[in-house]
């Protein structure tokens, strides 16, 4: 009883986080958006419990210190998730999975699942994943199976993982440039600026682009600049996945 | 701009003429597909950005009229930058009959992005393959009529620098259809976009594509609503949109990015079979080295090399070609009639038309830009002006200009004006005001380049080096002072497609010469007899003595200049190349000696902009801007002058 009062208590919580990154604070907008979830007496709890504050007068309810922490953690879980699911386990229900997810990991395994998608900053929706403490600790570790593109050797091809961008914009234009994820890019020169070759045309790009855009590391494609996503690669899927647990194993 | 224009077609009344829009990714010969559609000639030239300005010409294929028009390069609808908007807004506006969509069949799938958007907008579409001879070399086949079979619209194989494919691409611009796109972005999202584009006034054209891009937050879109429905409707189709976005979750920009992307390798891997091996070729491993760090500079002195010892030997030839049978014989003839001195003065005397304004246009100017455009076209082809960039960014990062920038100031070395208006493409406010200065400010154009080369070989090549030191070390200065003084928090990211190296087709670069020397001809020619008859008014009414006199102090005291200069500087304010031609002749005559030739140069390299430079910088930054920009590079090129003549003089051991 006392876990499901938590996942109620949570759900609160990280609705108030979704209605921070919209800039709302009205609690008529919090009920609105929970519907018939919204329990007053969790909103109490929560109050009383020190994670978030109220003013009845002009109906703004927002998240304390206390608060922000907690969230944090859950958005950060359920984010992680859905990046984890989305480029490692190849797909599947995101919203239901990343849920589940998000109330009975460790902070330890999330700190971990981070580490190995290399710190990821955004969502597969494009939402931002709260900072860890792992992410703020050398992003170069040695242990991140997915490294900046910026890392890896001359002449190397990679697999990208996914980028973080800038902007919309910046996302736009490099998708229209055939650099997303799944596709094959190799490193030709990082100097004076970096050039790399992605669905057969050479692509300079600057230092904070290329840093932004992570790989696969490893990954031993020579020559092969256009390669498709093709039924054997989720077998690889599947290898990765068997990659991902022992490391996962071996860390803890 | 530098256009040839056949006889204006004239269309029967009554007769509709259709829109055709020539639309695709940068780099990809929209232009040289216009021009084989219209028979015009435009500048075509392999790098991204040759074409900033839409272009429309009425052409008549069997029976109908087309109104053609061709467009600046285009990544995808979602905008990224100025000269995209007018793309855009274009195509929004004036609902095309049939959008005649250009790929590089050798990157396809950079173009088929843009295809699954073109395809959404639910009009009549041509798709051309255009360069089908590079995929042969990068082992790749396309299924071009499989292709056609999956999207449903004509699709035409063309290698439209040879011309080929042309009459295919005529006959399927009658062909034109809607084609299917078997593209879905979801039950929820296209929920949202339907709803939305429900709510958009009845007569907007384009109303499925226009709600997802008002749904992808692309300002520009607003902006269009705005001018063409007024702010009042405007903003209720925010309020709107805001209403809608509302209901969504997270970032649908991923989500219209991965289906997009899917589709194209869908559609890809149907069509498009790749070798697994090819063979990386000389041109390969040229390019590649071009833009290396080191093995680049052999390579960029080398073509200086060839540029310099071509427009010395090779225009100094023709030069004396023209002089043997064109000047000599005039001028002889001329000299033997018996006219009265004023007429004789008037056409042959130092400040005659004949020889200040024809000879020194054909005879002087005229070899020098010949070679120096021909080499230059074969750069432009080359597609070394991209590996350039790349090249030397470094360089420019050093004095704060961004790589997105440099490219524009490597295009002023050809024509200021072009690069001034590629410089739209900067989306940072402080990085274009900075491109635009800079490229007003010390970089030579092609015609003073070649000019100045040529007088500087007279001297002597420490001279040549001289002036490009002073040159360079102008634009650095002012680089550093103008990054120093703007301040911006935002700065660009470099991301720059590179196009190929390969062999520019010399016949393609005897017509662009051919075209650039026409339009010198037409453009200069009037403007050098005008103003050799103008200094001779000047010199007979006795006003020249008296500017030579007021001017004294500071070109013989200050710059160290002779007096007659002035001649110079007043050609300058007409036309540059007429200055950079008497120059030429004084150093011949021995008029001007090592420091001063080289203050010369200088001085009329940096000092007044060209009327259609400023123009430019009006059109781009406003006409209060450019005129501050042109009085401030003018009094600073004296100033800079000076400063150089006494730094020589002082330090010079004779």
């Amino acid at each position: 009883m006392a876990i499901e009062r938590n996942v109620e208590q949570d759900e609160h919580i990280e609705q108030l986080w979704y209605m921070k990154e919209q800039g709302e604070t009205s609690l008529d907008f919090l009920k609105k958006t929970m519907k018939r979830s919204f329990d007053s007496k969790i909103i109490n709890e929560l109050s009383l419990l020190g994670m978030l504050e109220q003013n009845p007068e002009d109906s703004i309810i927002k998240l304390t210190a206390d608060g922000e922490a907690r969230a944090r953690q859950l958005i950060r879980a359920h984010r992680l998730a859905e990046r984890l699911v989305a480029d490692v386990l190849g797909g599947g229900d995101l919203e239901q999975i990343a849920c589940e997810f998000e109330h009975t990991v460790s902070l330890e395994l999330v700190n971990g699942i981070c580490t190995l998608l290399g710190h990821p900053k955004e969502c597969p929706h494009g939402m931002p994943i709260p900072e860890g403490e792992c992410c703020r600790q050398a992003m170069k570790s040695a242990s991140s199976f997915i490294i900046p593109l910026s890392d890896i050797k001359l002449g190397e091809s990679a697999r990208i993982a996914y980028i973080n961008c800038k902007n919309d914009q910046q996302i736009h234009k490099l998708d229209g440039l055939c650099i997303r994820p799944g596709v094959i890019v190799k490193l030709h020169q990082n100097y004076p600026t970096y050039v790399i070759e992605c669905e057969g045309s050479s692509i300079a790009l600057d230092q904070d682009v290329v840093a932004n855009i992570s790989v696969w590391k490893n990954f031993n494609e020579a020559n092969d600049e256009g390669c498709h996503r093709t039924a054997d690669e989720k077998d690889k899927g599947g290898n990765w996945i068997k990659k991902v647990l022992a490391i996962l194993s071996g860390r803890r | 701009m530098e256009s040839n224009q056949p006889p204006i077609l004239t269309v029967p009344e009554a007769t509709k003429v259709k829109k055709v829009a020539i639309i695709g990714i940068p780099n990809t010969g929209k232009t040289q597909i216009f021009n084989n559609l219209t028979g015009e000639y435009n500048i075509v030239a392999n790098y991204p950005g040759t074409t900033v300005e839409m272009r429309r010409s009425l052409t008549r294929i069997k029976d109908k009229y087309y109104e053609i028009i061709d467009t600046p390069g285009l990544h995808c609808l979602y905008i990224h930058s100025e000269e995209e908007i007018a793309v855009r807004d274009m195509i929004l506006a004036e609902a095309p009959d049939v959008i005649l969509q250009c790929i590089d069949a050798s990157q396809y799938k950079q173009s088929l992005l843009l295809t699954a958007e073109l395809l959404e907008l639910e009009t009549p579409m041509v798709i051309v393959l255009n360069s089908m001879d590079e995929t042969a070399r990068k082992g790749i086949w396309i299924d071009s009529e499989a292709l056609e079979r999956i999207i449903g619209v004509p699709v035409v194989e063309s290698i439209a620098s040879r011309g080929l494919g042309k009459e295919k691409i005529k006959e399927a611009i009658g062909h034109a259809r809607k084609g299917s796109l078997d593209l879905k972005y979801g039950l929820a999202i296209e929920k949202c976009i339907i709803a939305l584009a429900a709510e958009l006034p009845f007569d907007l054209e384009f109303k499925y594509k226009i709600a997802s891009l008002l749904l992808l937050t692309d300002p520009f879109v607003e902006k269009f609503l705005e001018k063409r429905f007024g702010s009042p409707r405007a903003a209720l189709i925010r309020q709107e949109t805001n209403k809608v976005r509302r209901q969504m979750k997270g970032n649908i920009h991923q989500v219209f990015i991965e289906r997009r992307s899917r589709w194209v390798d869908q559609i890809s891997a149907a069509v498009i079979k790749k070798q697994k091996m090819t063979y990386q070729g000389f041109s390969y491993h040229f390019t590649r080295a071009s833009r290396d760090p080191v093995l680049g500079i052999p390579i960029f002195l080398a073509f200086m090399a060839v540029v310099y010892l071509s427009v010395v030997y090779v225009s100094g030839a023709l030069d004396k070609f023209i002089d043997f049978f064109l000047v000599f014989p005039v001028t002889s003839l001329i000299s033997k009639l018996t006219l009265p001195p004023f007429w004789k003065d008037l056409l042959i005397g130092d400040y005659g038309i004949l020889t200040l304004g024809l000879f020194n246009a054909i005879g002087t100017v005229l070899p020098i830009l010949s070679v120096f455009f021909f080499i230059f076209g074969c750069f432009e082809d080359s597609g070394y002006i991209t590996n350039f960039t790349v090249f030397s960014k470094r360089i420019f990062a050093k004095i704060g200009i961004p790589g997105n920038a440099v490219t524009s100031l490597v295009l002023g070395f050809g024509c200021k004006t072009m690069a001034t208006l590629s410089a739209r493409s900067l989306t940072i406010p402080k990085e274009k005001f900075i491109a635009v200065f800079l490229i007003a400010f010390a970089i030579p154009c092609s015609a003073q380049l070649g000019i100045s080369m040529a007088i500087l070989a007279k001297v002597g090549i420490s001279a040549f080096l001289i002036v490009f030191a002073m040159l360079g070390f102008c634009e650095m200065g002012a680089g550093i002072i103008l990054n120093k003084m703007i301040k911006s928090k935002e700065a660009s990211s470099f991301i720059q497609v590179i196009p190929p190296m390969r062999f520019p087709s010399l016949k393609a670069v005897f017509r662009k010469t051919y075209h650039r020397v026409a339009d010198f001809l037409q453009e200069a020619l009037p403007i050098f007899l005008l103003s050799a008859a103008g200094l001779f008014a000047f010199q007979k009414t006795g006003l020249l003595n008296l500017i030579k006199q007021l001017l004294t102090p500071l070109i013989v005291g200050w710059m160290g200049l002779p007096k007659d200069i002035v001649d110079v500087f007043l050609l300058a304010f007409a036309r540059r190349e007429a200055a950079a031609g008497l120059i030429l002749k004084m150093v011949n005559a021995g008029s001007l000696n090592y420091v001063q030739s080289i203050v010369a140069v200088v001085v009329t390299t940096i000092s007044f902009p060209c009327v259609a430079n400023v123009t430019a910088i009006g059109r781009e930054m406003g006409f209060k801007t450019a005129m501050a920009m042109a009085a401030l590079i003018f009094i600073s090129s004296f100033i800079l002058a000076g400063a150089l003549n006494w730094l020589l003089v002082l330090t010079m051991p004779h």
